[in-house]
């Protein structure tokens, strides 16, 4: 059953029978919001379904749309944390790809400004690392982005989308090592991206991640999960009651390869490597369960098929 | 509004340059400096690196009065106030109140005041003096350029007189060759430091 990412966008009238609907067929639901008398789901369903769900929700005034970014997690890395920087462009880009179903965190560096003083610290490199991609959003001077580049991605593991004001061309040329995205003419501003040329300079952004997303899907499906990450979400949020006081907005992030567990570490890793998730296998059998340089968080990576044998 | 006379960005990489203009620009309207920045010539350099903002500054306006915001307009017993530009509502209010006492004044909407039984005319409402925008100018304006500015240059040497403003930033130590194009920029818009 190959699943695909959608958002549900409809009326609160009746709409917990999407939800059921949903869950019947397979599906997972990853977010749900609220918003006024707007429900919106973003969602994991069976590809073959997805318009038997549109003609069930049309009645009820639903929408459904193909969300390519839902059940990733996205960190915006921006250079520092001040007014240069912030809100704009990086508000705007984490909220643009939030808007999209992705989960964006913003990593505001301590020293990513400037050329020769620019650096990344173990803490900021772990936690881009905790990641499915990193859009790094530098600034406007070829000579500033070459020349602390290979300090920025230095240990970074996860795919990488520079973003910055030179052409998209340049960036190519000048970036080093080599990322797997780039948008150009998108550096520093001081200004809303409200006219409709910034408009698509963030769709292209979003289609850069979306381009860079699927090869990484591509290359997992070579040696597919042990576990969909959305169905160990169902698990956890069946079994570990804790789970529902979590006031956070997504208590169980849901990644590509992964899931982030908002509770301390110290005292849930034992109980989730021990939660059965059917057959026997537990949770410890098929993922690594980590502590997140996020808080005292937890993270759990689940392993390949390829290691554990097992494809549940 | 008066515009700016002069408004130069250069840079040694042309893209960066039309960036840092927009940049400049944003910041600028962002803190209403626009009508108190006579010229103003940045240059940058990454590969120094070195940013460098020289300006002149307009002789800022003179103190906001009761007249320059309100049409005072006697009635009987009272007089009401038709308030055109809220901005320096808050203080004239106060002012107000410290100098007539609450019980005479009254705000029934927004854009209306209205003073009961004071002795003074209109003509001397009008002359009272509410604020002196001058004292927040040079505090906008340090915040500005250091917004400009690009972050990672973080030696500077800041200069606000009362005409003239000079504004030099690096993030390695600044040199003699820096102070001097300080008089070179300056000399580009056709004035002294």
């Amino acid at each position: 059953m190959i699943l695909v990412p959608i958002t549900y966008r409809g009326g609160v009238y009746r709409h917990s029978e999407i939800i059921d609907l949903i869950e019947d067929l397979g599906g997972y639901i990853i977010q749900k919001h609220m918003i006024a008398q707007e429900v919106v789901l973003q969602c994991f369903v069976p590809k073959d379904d997805v318009e038997l769900i549109r003609a069930i929700g049309k009645p009820l005034a639903g929408e459904v749309t193909d969300s390519p970014l839902v059940g990733t997690e996205i960190a915006v890395v921006s250079m520092s944390l001040e007014i240069h920087h912030l809100p704009h462009p990086s508000c705007d880009i984490a909220e643009y790809v939030r808007r999209l179903g992705a989960k964006s965190n913003m990593v505001g560096m301590a020293r990513g400004v400037g050329k020769r003083i620019a650096g990344l610290n173990d803490e900021e490199r772990d936690i881009i690392n905790e990641h499915d991609i990193a859009v790094y959003l530098l600034g406007n001077f070829e000579t500033c982005i070459e020349h602390k580049m290979p300090v920025l991605l230095r240990g970074i593991e996860v795919p990488v989308v520079v973003c910055g004001g030179p052409d998209k061309e340049v960036l190519q040329r000048i970036v080093e090592p080599k990322v797997e995205g780039y948008v150009g003419n998108v550096g520093r501003f001081m200004h809303r991206t409200k006219e409709s040329e910034e408009l698509t300079k963030l769709d292209e952004i979003i289609a850069e991640i979306t381009r860079v997303l699927s090869k990484r899907r591509e290359a997992l499906a070579k040696d597919p999960l042990s576990v969909s990450p959305a169905r160990l979400m169902d698990v956890i949020r069946e079994q570990v009651p804790a789970i529902l006081t979590v006031t956070s907005p997504t208590p169980l992030t849901v990644q590509m390869s992964g899931l982030r567990v908002k509770l301390p570490y110290d005292t849930y890793a034992e109980v989730l490597r021990k939660i059965e998730i059917e057959d026997g296998i537990k949770i410890g059998d098929i993922a690594d369960i980590e502590p997140s340089r996020m808080r005292d968080y937890i993270i759990v990576r689940v392993r390949p098929f390829s290691e554990t044998n097992t494809v549940i | 509004m008066q515009a700016i006379e002069y408004f130069e960005v250069e840079c040694t990489e042309k893209l960066g340059g039309e960036y840092y203009r927009q940049i400049a620009n944003d910041v600028l309207l962002d803190h209403n400096l626009l009508r108190v920045i006579h010229k103003i010539h940045v240059y940058i350099d990454p590969k120094v690196p070195i940013f460098v903002a020289v300006g002149v500054l307009r002789k800022v306006t003179t103190l906001v009065k009761v007249g320059d915001i309100a049409n005072v307009n006697p009635q009987e017993g009272k007089l009401t106030l038709a308030i055109s530009d809220e901005t320096w509502l808050a203080p004239m209010l106060k002012i107000f109140w410290d100098r007539f006492g609450k019980e005479h004044v009254d705000q029934p909407d927004r854009f209306t005041v209205i003073l009961y039984g004071v002795t003074a005319g209109a003509r001397e409402i009008e002359e009272i003096a509410i604020a002196d925008p001058s004292k927040a100018l040079y505090k906008d304006l340090v915040y500005a350029l250091r917004c400009i500015c690009p972050e990672g240059f973080r030696v500077r040497s800041e200069n606000y007189g009362a005409e003239k403003f000079s504004f030099v930033a690096s993030e390695d130590t600044l040199t003699d060759a820096g102070m001097a194009l300080l008089r070179e920029k300056f000399a580009l818009m056709g004035e002294t430091p």
